[in-house]
């Protein structure tokens, strides 16, 4: 059953890199109104990881990442957290359940490819962050000025800033691969088949019929899939045996949304902002126009009525 | 106070006595002041809007914006700093002042004759210092914040929120205070701007504008004959 | 494994237990995650430590280290007392039914019948059925064991022979039949008793036992579950009887040769099935024949000896087919010396070592030590980091005068005179002479690998070695080579061996591995015709399969069981079609399973009696009653065309066709049954009998670096060893990928120790063993917790293996440096040798 779900061969690579959504820009972007037929999607089942990190191996490999110097800290996670140049990290948590038994909670962490991404709102720079109508969110090193804004944006703390380049990084959901028709390189090196790749629909029906397989024959009765709407729903979804405690999940937050600051900041600020200044410009021109410039009163000694 | 009054030696025969009203450190420490915030300012609405992002080709580029607009900023701050070590005390409110505040109106309207009258700094200037001095502490510690984003915890992740906020607000409220600022410093009190250039002033243009300073200047340095140093 | 990997998917239930599959063969793993996902198939757990393949079990029991057979043991007791078993399944396919000779007795005290405590083993005549008549009524005149004539030294005493016609009762009510011998044996290991010894809380035990035995619920016989095992099992001194006890689980739950089904042992290395399969042991040829030993004055009375007999219920049949070992011998003397191996000489059979003293790993390196084995040659293996007591083996290795070390690293076994605590001056009175070699890696070879599902795939070299780098067998080729020349200039002592070796390879420096295989394939060396088919095989020709071997010099055959993988049409290794018109996974033409070709072993058991598959959705074979022969989508692993009439046991590797529950004779050094024993170190005294608390026939070694500690000498904590999902043994710490995944060792330590202890997450913490110590980080965990073993509160601690004094983290001095076998014991099992790497005792402390 599982190969079924697999990439239909090269139905991704179809127009994929038009763009949806571009940061910064002026106007429209080209493929605001285009409708594809598939929205790409990652799904892990988080009940199915055993935690081995070839994902992680597999995405450094894949994007050329090679060494990084890493310390023991009392778990079996590489690291605290991603990295601008280790952009998949398997988090682990020894979850103890309300019955005393133990869970050992592994969770692959990455971009998310939010349908509504905080990063590309809050991003100032043209073409710094663009959204595929395929649905991945895709940093444009060329045009990231390095201003960090979208780390604020970003309600899952993915994006990571290179202090050498100056420049941000994130998983790009191997939209390199995905354009000539592979799947991205995490999912090829998954050996337990706890990651999948396809079109959103695909993914969404495959996860809820595992939850509800996990719901009705492992015992799990919170078993759901986590596809939060708060972002307009995620390019990686995933399947958890208790969606209502994400947390547990090394800190998915419970329901992500774009910062109301920052939705604020990068919405009725910037009018009201831009009108208030405008109208400043204005005003002090109108105020010329009526008064001019103020003269000199050279002899005038009763300066001052008070 | 370091102002005083000086004799040009351009003057020839005229009775026109010119007042140094900003010596040399002054000047610079304001132009440089001026230069660093209007590139924070031009750097900072190219990452305001898309609509002012072509700004940042003017300086060179999103990415030399990015990397400069923290530096400048922090050169700002000292800039401004130092102006307040210098002017702390001439900026502080006075009761001249509160009495000018009554009647600001009359200001606006150009009916400067029925104005009280004003010491070096007039209240509108004052307040303008104090809004640039309390702004530049808060978009200094905002912009630290949004400097060095990633090293805020997600934990304490408000603080990034905090910092977006109170960069915009701040340097929306500087911006308002610039606008009127260059309006009244170029167009709106002619001798202004050659004052902040050359650093004087004339007698007359000192007892419309800041008649308790010009008294104050002629008590302890009549002009005529007087001698002085251009600083 | 007796199934595959790839059938694990076919499962309904995992015990998965001395093994932890998720970290250590994560592709191996899919297959459990399919049959999940696919078969909503449970999955129980049961280590020392909640592991990540526990965190993917539909249930978890923490087992205290070295437990393993009281709680399969009270498994069988479990579903014998619930009916949880598979009666037809039993009476047919096993020995359950077998009597049992009096004077056989049960080790209510801890021995068996026959024990002499002056040498530590067992005179296993008891361990034996009864002769009986057709009807298996037990008759009296059972053969006698052969007359002691004047033995060698070192020759074992030669035991009596299994009877011809055994004794038995189908309705399993006999006292002394093997089911009623096991219900008492297990009887003993009840739910109270399995907490007090592994301490598993009851309730737990239970909800274990019910999961498991209930694929047999009501009788039915359709589901199926699996037993999946590693090290975890096998490093005991009683490694062999934990497997055993699994293996008489499920026979009992009639799980063998099922789809779903079997006893999988996980093979830790890519092609450690390989080499085991080619002898890689010094007790047996390749292909599993018994190494002659000294007794074997010529190649009958060898062949006499190790070739069995049919031992059965008259009116039964048994394939036996080890009757076939004269067969496997000659061929592969054949292979071994060619032209010069004729009838008249006994095919050269007394050029071959006869094996007159156990000469297993930790022997070796005990031999060195005490200075009778004088050089070493280390291929594929880092003798030091291995162990078990890595301090013995350092100090061995100083004793030696050489030492050859083929690797792709520097490894610690190469450079053991700079071991930690050597001085620049002891470094000097080191004599030992290394040569270090440098080989290829995996990568860098053409070949076939042998893995845990007993395939053996072709693999080609992706790149070429670097430098001057050799391949191993090109090395030892032209080692070879030089002896050879030698011995053909100064004769020596015995040359013909050598000097007679074939070596016909295309270029004798190099022999490629394709003609190697080849070779072990056997081809004919006159014409042949099968004289019921009438087909022909002309001379020099590959053979088929090994049912073409012949006792008679006429083939040669490298390795009888690797025969069918490389003929006429070419290697059938390298076969790669995905086709699986089966659906049970079964992919007939991906590369090529041992035996001919079968992927699940002993598939006849898939049928009942009457030939048709126990559960029609899981068919491998069944019997074709118009065709009169059996078919399948597997190669059926029986007579092809023997009746179900004719009730031919399915077990046709045993003399007695069935399903051995009771081990009789030599089949085991320690018990026919499996019975709980301590570990040599443990905290406790045995449950059952504390005056026996460990394995009778274990001996300890001797020297004066052998320490044992006692319950009252100070080392309160239990500590076991495993492998890490990031690191590979000894050599990934060179490889930076892998050093950053887990950049430094650690010492899992409970929560609970912890804080007794006052140790907190990255302290740096001092294990200490009778023999050594260890220093590496805490890593406080939930995982391991505190457990209450027959009264006693018990702390376990588990440390991964990976730790060295060679590799990235160590040359930058960011570790100890010390390596973890340094702690372990040298005490093995009496079976297999395995040493005892788990389950020994230490201290804890703060550095």
């Amino acid at each position: 059953m599982a190969r079924s779900w697999q990439l239909k061969a090269g139905f991704m690579s179809e127009a994929t890199l038009a763009i949806k959504k571009i940061s910064g820009h002026p106007g429209p972007a080209p493929g605001a109104n285009v409708e594809r037929d598939y929205q790409v999607a990652k799904l892990i089942d988080t009940t199915t990881c055993i935690g081995c990190k070839a994902c992680e191996v597999a995405c450094l490999e894949w994007n050329g990442y090679t060494f990084t110097e890493t310390f023991f800290d009392n778990s079996y996670q590489t690291m605290p957290a991603t990295t601008w140049n280790y952009w998949n990290l398997i988090k682990f948590n020894e979850h103890e359940r309300e019955d005393g038994t133990l869970q050992l909670l592994m969770r692959k962490d990455q971009c998310m490819h939010c349908a509504d991404p905080g990063c590309l709102a809050a991003c100032p720079a043209d073409g710094a962050i663009v959204q595929y109508t395929n649905g991945i969110v895709d940093f444009q090193q060329q045009n990231c000025i390095g201003c960090g804004y979208c780390v604020s944006g970003c309600p899952f703390d993915i994006p990571k800033f290179d202090p050498t380049t100056k420049k941000m990084f994130k998983c790009t959901l191997c939209v390199d691969r995905v354009s000539v028709g592979l799947e991205p390189a995490c999912i090829k090196s998954c050996p337990t088949g706890c990651l999948h790749f396809g079109s959103k629909e695909d993914m969404s029906y495959l996860a809820e019929s595992r939850a509800k397989q996990l719901r009705e024959n492992f015992g799990f009765e919170k078993a759901g899939v986590y596809d939060p709407s708060g972002v307009g729903g995620t390019g990686v979804i995933y399947v958890l045996h208790d969606v209502t405690n994400p947390e547990a999940y090394g800190g998915l937050p419970k329901d992500p949304h774009i910062p109301w600051v920052v939705r604020f900041w990068k919405g009725p600020a910037k009018w009201i902002g831009n009108l208030a200044m405008l109208f400043g410009v204005i005003g002090v021109t109108i105020h010329y126009f009526r008064y001019g410039p103020k003269e000199i009163h050279p002899r005038h000694d009763n300066g001052g009525k008070l | 106070m370091s102002s005083h009054v000086i004799s040009t030696p351009r003057t020839t025969g005229e009775p026109g006595e010119r007042i140094l009203r900003y010596t040399l450190t002054e000047r610079v420490n304001h132009w440089f002041a001026a230069l660093t915030y209007i590139y924070c300012l031009i750097t900072g609405l190219a990452f305001w809007s898309p609509y002012m992002y072509w700004l940042a080709a003017i300086v060179g580029g999103g990415p030399t914006a990015r990397f400069w607009h923290p530096w400048l900023g922090v050169a700002f701050t000292v800039s401004v700093f130092w102006m307040h070590q210098m002017w702390d005390r001439d900026m502080q409110i006075t009761d001249a002042d509160r009495r000018w505040a009554k009647v600001i109106k009359l200001y606006i309207e150009n009916d400067d004759q029925n104005l009280p009258p004003e010491g070096r700094f007039n209240y509108g200037q004052k307040l303008f210092f104090w809004l640039m001095f309390y702004g530049i502490i808060l978009l200094l510690i905002s912009g630290i914040g949004l400097w060095f984003v990633e090293d805020i915890p997600w934990s304490l992740r408000w603080l990034r929120y905090l910092s977006v906020t109170v960069h915009v607000i701040a340097a929306m409220a500087t911006i308002a205070g610039f606008i009127i600022h260059i309006y009244m410093g170029t167009a709106m009190v002619r001798g202004g701007f050659t004052s902040i250039i050359r650093g004087e002033v004339t007698a007359d243009w000192a007892r419309t504008h800041h008649r308790l300073w010009h008294e104050e200047v002629m008590r302890r340095q009549p002009p005529p004959g007087a001698v002085g140093s251009r600083k | 494994m007796t199934n595959g990997w790839i059938d694990i998917r076919n499962t309904d239930m995992m015990l998965i237990m001395g093994g932890n599959p998720a970290e250590n063969h994560p592709c191996g793993f899919k297959w459990a995650i399919e049959a999940k996902r696919n078969r909503n198939a449970k999955l129980i757990s049961v280590d020392p430590r909640f592991t990540r393949t526990s965190a993917t079990a539909d249930l978890f029991c923490q087992i205290r280290a070295g437990s393993d057979i009281a709680f399969l043991g009270g498994i069988i007791n479990y579903a014998i007392q619930n009916n949880r078993i598979a009666h037809d399944y039993l009476v047919n396919y096993t020995n359950a039914a077998f009597i049992v000779k009096e004077g056989f007795k049960l080790p209510e005290d801890g021995l068996y019948s026959g024990f002499d405590p002056q040498t530590q083993t067992y005179d296993r005549s008891t361990w034996n059925y009864e002769e009986g008549n057709d009807s298996g009524a037990v008759v009296a005149g059972h053969a006698a064991p052969p007359p002691a004539t004047s033995l060698p030294p070192g020759a074992p005493k030669p035991l009596p022979p299994l009877p011809g016609k055994v004794g038995y009762d189908l309705t399993l009510q006999h006292p002394r039949c093997v089911f009623q011998l096991l219900k008492q044996q297990y009887s003993r290991y009840t739910p109270e008793v399995v907490e007090r010894i592994t301490g598993i809380p009851k309730d737990q035990f239970l909800k274990a036992a019910d999961m498991f035995t209930s694929v047999r619920k009501d009788g039915d016989m359709k589901k199926v579950a699996t037993v999946i095992y590693a090290v975890g099992w096998t490093q005991h001194s009683y490694g062999t009887q934990i497997i055993r006890t699994a293996a008489i689980l499920q026979l009992v739950m009639g799980n063998v040769g099922r789809a779903g089904g079997g006893v999988n042992a996980l093979r830790g290395h890519s092609n450690i099935q390989g080499a085991t399969d080619m002898g890689g042991v010094f007790d047996i040829w390749p292909g599993y024949l018994k190494v002659p030993n000294p007794t074997d004055s010529d190649l009958a009375t060898y062949l006499k000896r190790i070739t069995p007999t049919a031992s059965k219920p008259g009116p039964w049949d048994s394939f036996n087919y080890w009757s076939n070992t004269p067969k496997f011998v000659v061929s592969q003397l054949k292979s071994f010396f060619g032209d010069a191996a004729t009838k008249e000489n006994d095919f050269c059979f007394n050029w071959m070592p006869k094996v007159d003293r156990n000469y297993s790993w930790a022997q070796i390196w005990d031999n060195m030590y005490r200075g009778s084995v004088k050089g070493l040659l280390a291929f594929g293996m880092n003798g030091v980091c291995i162990g078990p007591d890595s301090q013995k083996n350092i100090e061995a290795l100083k004793k030696a005068d050489f030492l050859v070390v083929g690797e792709i690293y520097p490894d610690e076994t190469s450079e053991f005179w700079r071991s930690p605590g050597i001085t620049a001056d002891e470094m000097k009175n080191i004599k030992t002479t290394v040569y270090r070699l440098a080989c290829a890696g995996f990568a860098e070879k053409d070949g076939s690998m042998t893995n845990s599902a007993r395939w053996l795939q072709w693999k080609y070299a992706a790149v070429p070695t670097p430098g001057e780098c050799r391949l191993d067998q090109d090395i030892v080729a032209q080692i070879f080579l030089k002896v050879r020349e030698l011995y053909q200039k100064e004769g020596g002592k015995f040359p013909d061996p050598i000097v007679k070796l074939t070596w016909a390879y295309s270029d004798a420096k190099r022999p490629p591995l394709a003609e190697l295989l080849k070779e072990l394939n056997g081809k004919a060396l006159a014409d042949l015709t099968d004289p019921k088919t009438q087909v022909t095989i002309k001379k020099g020709q590959q053979l088929p399969g090994f049912a073409w071997l012949k006792d008679d010099g006429t083939t040669a055959c490298g390795n009888w069981i690797y025969s069918g993988c490389w003929t006429e049409a070419g290697n059938q290794t390298a076969r790669r079609e995905t086709g699986d018109p089966s659906n049970l996974g079964v992919y007939q033409n991906w590369a090529w399973s041992w035996p001919a070709n079968r992927r699940v072993l002993y598939n006849r058991a898939s049928c009942d009696p009457s030939g048709k598959p126990w559960d029609p959705s899981r068919k491998q074979v069944w019997w074709n009653e118009g065709a009169q022969t059996w078919a399948g989508v597997d190669v059926p692993d029986f007579k092809p065309d023997s009746d179900p009439k004719d009730h031919m046991g399915p077990f046709i590797m045993n003399p007695e066709g069935v399903g051995r529950i009771f081990g009789p004779l030599a089949a085991f050094a320690d018990g026919p049954f499996p019975e709980h024993y301590e570990p040599i170190e443990s905290l406790v005294v045995n449950a059952l009998h504390p005056n026996q608390s460990n394995n009778p026939v274990v001996k300890k070694f001797k020297t004066d670096a052998d320490k044992y500690a006692g319950p009252n000498d100070g080392y309160n904590v239990i500590c076991t060893t495993y492998r890490l999902t990031e690191h590979y043994h000894y050599w990934t710490k060179n490889n930076p990928m892998n050093v950053q995944l887990i950049p430094e060792p650690f010492i899992e330590v409970p929560v609970e120790l912890a804080q007794e202890l006052g140790i907190k997450g990255n302290d740096k913490i001092k294990v200490t063993s009778i023999r050594s110590y260890y220093i590496a980080k805490a890593f406080v965990t939930k995982r391991i917790k505190p457990m209450m073993v027959d009264g006693k509160k018990v702390y376990q601690i588990g440390i991964p293996i990976h730790q060295g004094y060679r590799g990235i983290q160590e040359d930058a001095g960011r570790d100890a440096r010390t390596i973890l076998n340094r702690l372990t014991p040298t005490i093995v099992d009496p079976n297999a040798y395995t040493p005892e790497f788990k389950g020994f005792l230490v201290k804890v402390e703060k550095v």
